[in-house]
């Protein structure tokens, strides 16, 4: 039942050589220069070490060097005296050196960096573990980040080989790979005449597509992650799972002989998929029922390990799916796929509004209403301005004045906006895009871009024909197109993209589609007349999600890799999912 | 050929000395060498000569000139001193001039007569004058000793990192010392002097007397000494006209010799080379020029003028007013080769090769007996290394042709040192030129290394030389052609006479992108130079902004500065821009700059968040951003501020905010907010418990639970809580409250505007089915299945 891949399905590139890389750097980093023998987490309260020397191993924020700065000082006053170092990851911000200095602990403390930015959560997904990128850069439009993008690809190129076919779409892609191009430059020669092992690289902004990040995940990874909160490629299952009174920490990868078959599963086949698992493990032990001495030595030597692991592996899914189904299956969460998918085709739109309104009234759960709302208004290209008061009324009601922060963030990335009166540009819009096409604001994403901008995404629903018609029932076991992870409600907008684009092998012909995205100077194609690239790694692509990507997206991009004979590999600056979009986006009082 | 060995001299049985011409100077001199100070580089480095008015008696009324010449006598600069009297001349590792003045100013000049920098030797010596002073090298660098009219003496073992010291007074010193000299032993500088018959050794802590070994009796004073180039050999002249040999340690003794001549000698320098046979000293009086050894005869040469003798690693320079000559001894390799009648395998390859030319079966003998002895390998890297070290190129050419007949007979002769040494020929060929005038040897090659050397060229601007070695060497672009290149460019921007255009086109079009070469520092010494738009121009150039920024801050281009650190993607950089800028500018202008830039508006927003929240503050007003100003106010009313006075206070600003960015709904709801903030207190005040910072549902909830149904209704009215809202909200409290008598009143008080499943729903939240079941009869017929499933009445 798990689709197996194409046998003519490229191999995958040996990533675990990043995280050697990263391991080596940092033990040298702690081990020969610092001698450091533990490791403590850092929260806010004092460091209870004893420790002549203190180590701290950080993302470079400000939040952070506060921490670090009152430590120092509260050791300072008590008259104590210690070494400090800070070694920022995955590199060191001039303003957190600001920071230690108007503190008056810089000269205490020595700082370094360890250039750790690619961890190999899976066998194709890479994640950055920046989930912070999103909100700096598309609300705040801090583009401090980008540079530590062009690192990271650089880091790629110059262990995979070079990328032959480029494409991207978003000002943070294009800026991403300009700078990143530089780098080349400056380092010419290092992948010169290196075979590319991944033929494509696809980088892609995160504000191309917010729709698919804000829809409810469907496919069993998703489905965990939305539920459970998967960290770091590990889930931490509570009691309700483990029907035990401890919680159980599990990784979720290829590794999982169990969990790699269903996790790109809609949902509703799990279960019947388990069950047929557990009986056939049930079979095999079985087996062992009328062996003779030999044969059930070899049975316990050779197969029980495995059998016990996948039982022990079955079990913890099993409960999963159960706890998933106790929440989900409820009468709610039909109700809100429905709503969901209603807003997705554009039917409906009194009945979602007034759904949602009852959403809110109700206190469900500021995150969801506030998702909901986003999502209304993103297919419909801003609320009506009755709908965009009366909501925004009701829900600071419900959750707090404090959202009108909430509120004010959430115009400015685009994602809760108000309908314009006809299609004039309104002053502050004109001004805006006077802006954009100003010479030097080729480089800005203000955020104010955003406002100018409207989602056209019903437009482009009917240009990429992201909704498929349906001829009777849909049926999720044998999924026709990528819309199966949407119970084949909706084509994730973001994979579409890349599919067409892989198809053409260039953006021609999707003009009218870049335009509607509002991406018109910031669709590119780049291609290398090499020759020397393979045909199999002409179907590996490396697929660079800016601001994150949802499993849903994988799982989605994973089929299409089936079904046309690629081998897809993910970057994310991190995994995220419609919760995580709204916290980023959300003022909460402190 | 028969002659070649005709300017040889035996000394001693095992080494000949050897004295050949290395150019024919035509160096229109106008004064006697005598007359003038005089220094010379060693490794063939320049002279520079400076008439000495200052020694006769009679008054300087005109002033003396400091002139510059290569070692092949062409003048580099010339110059008027200008300055006070100068004591000593004498070169730096780095050839630069330093010129000792009376008054222990040295100062310091580059090879063409440019003015670099001065430094001063110390009070002491300013008050004392300077008597003496010797220029010496040392592992770090250059280094000055001086010795002042107290007869003291002060001395900085390393110019480029001036630490003077102030050596311990010698006792009973009453005149100055007859001879002294510094020496470096164990990488610490002492000062050996002769007064008298006594010898002391000055180093930090103390003066001691010490005593050669072996010194012949009867001294009464010593009138020359001499260490010998890598301070390994000390010699001494005694006014017996003895010379005493030995090491600088003085431990041991190499030999004596006595030239019989009391007069004391002009100079007194060592010859000798790394491993040399037969180690010599060469002194020269005013016609006459001795060679002594551990011989007992000396050889000598007749002076017919003026000479001046520079030590060097492997030989001695003499020069006068119409010569330059090298005396040296002969390399072992060469000795072996040419000595009369030698049988050495390289003599008879050399002699094989040039029967081979004429033709002759002689050839073939003189091969076969090499061969026969196994030793053509030898043969030939002896005729490679004898062609390093002649001077001629004939010779060279004869030695390597040689080599390269013999190496045909021999299966594997590596062929690297063998191109190699044709290659370093080449090049010592070309700056032994007379036009070049280095008259390097091979042994000084190789000490001073290739890269030594192409920074000498720089020095004298032979860059295309330089460029022409760089690539027949065929050096990394990086470490060669490139730095060239770079130096080429930062001594072109410093011709004033040519145009900022032309100077900026010539540079970019000889280095195009070369690898290697920085605009930016080119860029910088065009500044350097005070030539701001000449550097702005160079920057252009520079592929990395990333690069260009620091310059342009520190010639106050700033805003330039900003936008190119802006396309460089650096944030970082940026945040150095900024900082700088708002140190520079002034609040307004900041924020001007600062409106021109979103990205570094953004980034220094992001930074004031955290850090600096007035200024972020000021941001907003100087932009008029009413809509982030409000924002700021309502973050500042729960954020920073405890009172509800504050808070209120915090909140009408933000609302008056909200107006002006005529944001209607904000400022509404800011001052609803307002309204809720002042009710919860009073609510708190009168009923007890906590009301505020809870949302306005949460209020009325909180009243209903609390059982104030009145209160609740009223707030309900005041803020317009809409129906639906407040029955979700009571029907929720009142089952939580599981006060199912009020929630039935409540049911009933009008139609219900949610319908009758919620109340369903709720109660068998509550697990209440007997309440369930009375709302599931009321609910409207199209939702009646539901409730009915949902009460579990299947039937």
């Amino acid at each position: 039942m798990a689709f197996p891949h194409r046998p003519d399905a490229p191999e995958l590139p040996d990533f675990s050589m990043l995280k050697r890389l990263a391991r080596d750097q940092l033990i040298y980093l702690l081990e020969q220069q610092h001698e450091v023998d533990k490791l403590y987490k850092v929260e806010n309260k004092p460091a209870l070490s004893s420790n002549e020397q203190l180590c701290f191993l950080v993302r470079p924020r400000i939040k952070n060097m506060r921490y670090v700065a009152s430590l120092v000082n509260a050791d300072k006053l008590a008259g104590r005296t210690r070494k400090y170092k800070v070694i920022f990851s995955p590199q060191k911000f001039h303003a957190c050196e600001m920071v230690l200095e108007e503190e008056g602990v810089f000269g205490d403390v020595s700082c370094d960096e360890w250039a750790f930015s690619l961890l190999p959560l899976d066998v194709d997904l890479l994640s950055m573990e920046l989930p912070e990128f999103f909100r700096d850069y598309f609300l705040e439009g801090d583009q401090r980040w980008i540079n530590t993008v062009a690192q990271a690809l650089h880091l790629l190129s110059t262990l995979y080989g070079p990328f032959p076919n480029c494409y991207g779409i978003g000002r943070c892609s294009k800026m991403s790979y300009e700078l990143w191009r530089k780098l080349e430059e400056e380092e010419d020669g290092e992948t010169k005449g290196r075979r590319p092992e991944i033929g494509h690289i696809f980088l892609l902004d995160r504000d191309v597509d917010f729709v698919t990040a804000l829809c409810s995940q469907v496919v069993y990874e998703g489905l965990v992650d939305d539920t459970f909160r998967i960290k770091c490629g590990s889930v931490d299952f509570g009691p309700e799972v483990t029907s035990s009174d401890r919680s159980l920490k599990v990784l979720l990868n290829a590794e999982d002989k169990v969990f790699s078959e269903i996790r790109n599963e809609h949902f509703s086949n799990v279960f019947g998929f388990l069950s047929q698992k557990a009986r056939n493990l049930q079979a095999q032990y079985d087996r062992r029922r009328g062996m003779d001495i030999k044969q059930m030595k070899n049975f316990v030597s050779q197969e029980l390990k495995g059998l016990k692991q996948e039982h022990r592996l079955l079990s913890v899914h099993i409960g999963a799916c159960e706890s998933i189904m106790k929440k989900k299956t409820k009468q709610d969460f039909q109700e809100l796929i429905k709503t969901e998918h209603a807003l997705l085709e554009g039917f409906n739109i009194r009945e979602s509004t007034s759904y949602i309104e009852e959403h809110i009234d109700r206190q469900v759960s500021p995150i969801e209403s506030l998702r909901l709302m986003c999502l209304l208004s993103i297919t419909e290209n801003g609320l009506i301005p009755k709908d965009y008061r009366s909501l925004k009324t009701q829900y600071l009601q419900s959750y707090g004045p404090e959202h009108l922060l909430t509120f004010s963030n959430l115009r400015r990335a685009g994602l809760l906006t108000e309908q314009a009166p006809g299609d004039t540009l309104t002053a502050v819009e004109s001004k805006v895009s006077k802006l954009v096409t100003d010479k030097a604001a080729g480089k800005i994403t203000d955020a104010f871009s955003s406002l100018a901008k409207k989602s056209n995404f019903r437009a482009l629903s009917k240009k990429l024909n992201l909704i498929p018609r349906v001829d009777g029932e849909y049926d999720l076991k044998v999924p026709r197109d990528m819309a199966y992870v949407f119970s084949g409600a909706y084509v994730p907008l973001s994979c579409r993209l890349i599919e067409q684009v892989l198809e053409r092998r260039s953006w021609q012909g999707l003009d009218e589609v870049v335009r509607l995205l509002n991406c018109g100077e910031l669709a590119f194609t780049d291609m290398t007349k090499e020759d020397k690239a393979s045909s199999e790694s002409l179907r590996l692509i490396l697929v660079v999600f800016l601001g994150g990507c949802t499993f849903s997206e994988i799982s989605a991009l994973r089929f299409l890799g089936r079904e046309k004979g690629y081998r897809f590999i993910f970057l994310t600056t991190a995994v995220t999912n419609s919760a995580r979009l709204m916290e980023a986006m959300s003022e909460v009082k402190a | 050929m028969d002659c070649y060995t005709a300017n040889w001299n035996p000394l001693g049985d095992s080494a000949f000395y050897r004295k050949y011409e290395l150019y024919s100077m035509d160096w229109d001199l106008k004064e006697e060498l005598r007359d003038c100070l005089v220094a010379a580089a060693p490794y063939g480095g320049p002279i520079a000569l400076l008439r000495n008015p200052w020694r006769k008696e009679k008054a300087a009324s005109v002033r003396p000139v400091l002139e510059i010449y290569s070692a092949s006598g062409l003048p580099l600069a010339s110059l008027l001193w200008k300055s006070g009297p100068v004591v000593s001349l004498g070169w730096s590792a780095e050839e630069e001039l330093l010129c000792v003045q009376e008054d222990g100013v040295v100062l310091v000049y580059g090879l063409h007569g440019d003015f670099r920098r001065h430094f001063s030797m110390g009070n002491e010596v300013l008050q004392n004058r300077v008597l003496d002073a010797r220029i010496f090298h040392t592992e770090f660098g250059s280094g000055v000793a001086i010795l002042t009219g107290a007869h003291r003496f002060t001395l900085s073992a390393n110019v480029g990192d001036l630490k003077l010291r102030r050596m311990p007074e010698v006792p009973g010193l009453q005149s100055a010392p007859s001879c002294w000299t510094a020496l470096c032993q164990d990488r610490v500088a002492h000062i050996l002097l002769a007064v008298g018959p006594d010898l002391y050794l000055l180093d930090h802590a103390a003066c001691s007397a010490v005593t050669p070994p072996g010194l012949a009796p009867g001294v009464s004073s010593f009138l020359q000494m001499a260490v010998s180039f890598t301070y390994r050999h000390l010699a001494l002249f005694t006014d017996t006209g003895y010379i005493w040999m030995g090491t600088a340690s003085l431990k041991e003794k190499l030999c004596e010799f006595n030239c019989n001549i009391r007069a004391p000698p002009k100079q007194m320098v060592w010859c000798s080379r790394p491993r040399s046979k037969e180690r010599a000293v060469v002194v020269a009086w005013e016609r006459r020029l001795m060679v002594v050894g551990d011989a007992p005869e000396s050889i000598q040469f007749v002076l017919d003028e003026d000479s001046y003798l520079v030590p060097e690693l492997d030989g001695v320079r003499i020069f006068s007013r119409s010569t330059h000559e090298f005396l040296h001894e002969v390399p072992v390799a060469s000795e072996e080769i040419f000595k009369i009648a030698s049988m050495a395998p390289g003599a008879l390859l050399l002699e094989a090769q040039k029967e081979y030319e004429k033709e002759s079966q002689k050839a073939d003998e003189y091969l076969r007996e090499i061969q026969e002895l196994g030793q053509l390998t030898q043969a030939v890297q002896q005729c490679i290394e004898a062609a390093g070290h002649e001077h001629r190129p004939d010779m060279q050419k004869s030695l390597l042709r040689a080599a390269s007949f013999g190496k045909c007979f021999l299966d594997r002769f590596p062929p690297d040192s063998f191109v190699r040494m044709c290659q370093d020929l080449r090049v010592l060929n070309a700056i032994r030129d007379y036009h070049i005038g280095i008259p390097l040897t091979y042994s000084q090659y190789k000490q001073l290394t290739i890269q030594v050397l192409l920074d000498r060229l720089v020095l004298r601007r032979l860059y295309p030389l330089a460029i022409q070695i760089c690539e027949y060497l065929r050096l990394p672009e990086v470490q060669g052609v490139s730095r060239i290149l770079a130096h080429w460019a930062c001594y072109k921007v410093q011709q004033k006479d040519v145009s900022d255009e032309d100077v900026a086109r010539a540079i970019n079009q000889k280095l195009g992108d070369t690898p290697g070469v920085s605009y930016s520092d080119i860029a910088a010494r065009a500044y350097g130079c005070g030539r701001t738009e000449l550097a702005i121009k160079l920057l252009e150039y520079e592929p990395r902004s990333g690069e260009q920024v620091p310059l342009l801050l520190k010639m106050k281009r700033s805003k330039l500065a900003l936008s190119k650190a802006i396309e460089s993607g650096d944030t970082d950089l940026v945040f150095t821009v900024l900082l700088h800028l708002k140190n520079e500018l002034n609040r307004g202008d900041f924020f001007m700059t600062l409106r021109n830039q979103p990205m570094a508006l953004s980034l220094y927003r992001q930074f004031c968040k955290h850090q600096e929240l007035e200024t972020l503050k000021d941001l907003y007003n100087q932009d008029d951003n009413h809509q982030e100003l409000g924002s700021f106010h309502v973050r500042a009313s729960y954020a920073a501020e405890e009172r509800i006075e504050g808070r209120v206070a915090a909140l009408q600003t933000a609302a008056d905010a909200f107006y002006k960015a005529k944001n209607e709904f904000a400022a509404k709801a800011t001052e609803d907010q307002m309204r809720l903030l002042r009710l919860q207190r009073r609510l708190e005040d009168e009923l007890g418990g906590r009301f505020v910072d809870l949302s306005l549902h949460d209020t009325v909830t909180t009243l209903v639970l609390g059982g104030h149904s009145k209160r609740a209704e009223q707030l309900a009215r005041d803020f317009r809580i809409p129906d639906k809202r407040l029955w979700w909200l009571k029907l929720t409290a009142l089952a939580d409250l599981e006060d199912w008598e009020e929630l039935e009143k409540f049911s009933k008080s009008k139609k219900s505007p949610i319908g009758y499943l919620p109340f369903v729903e709720i109660c068998m939240k509550q697990h209440n089915k007997y309440e369930a079941k009375k709302y599931a009869s009321r609910v409207g017929p199209e939702q009646k299945v539901k409730a009915l499933l949902l009460v579990g009445c299947v039937s």
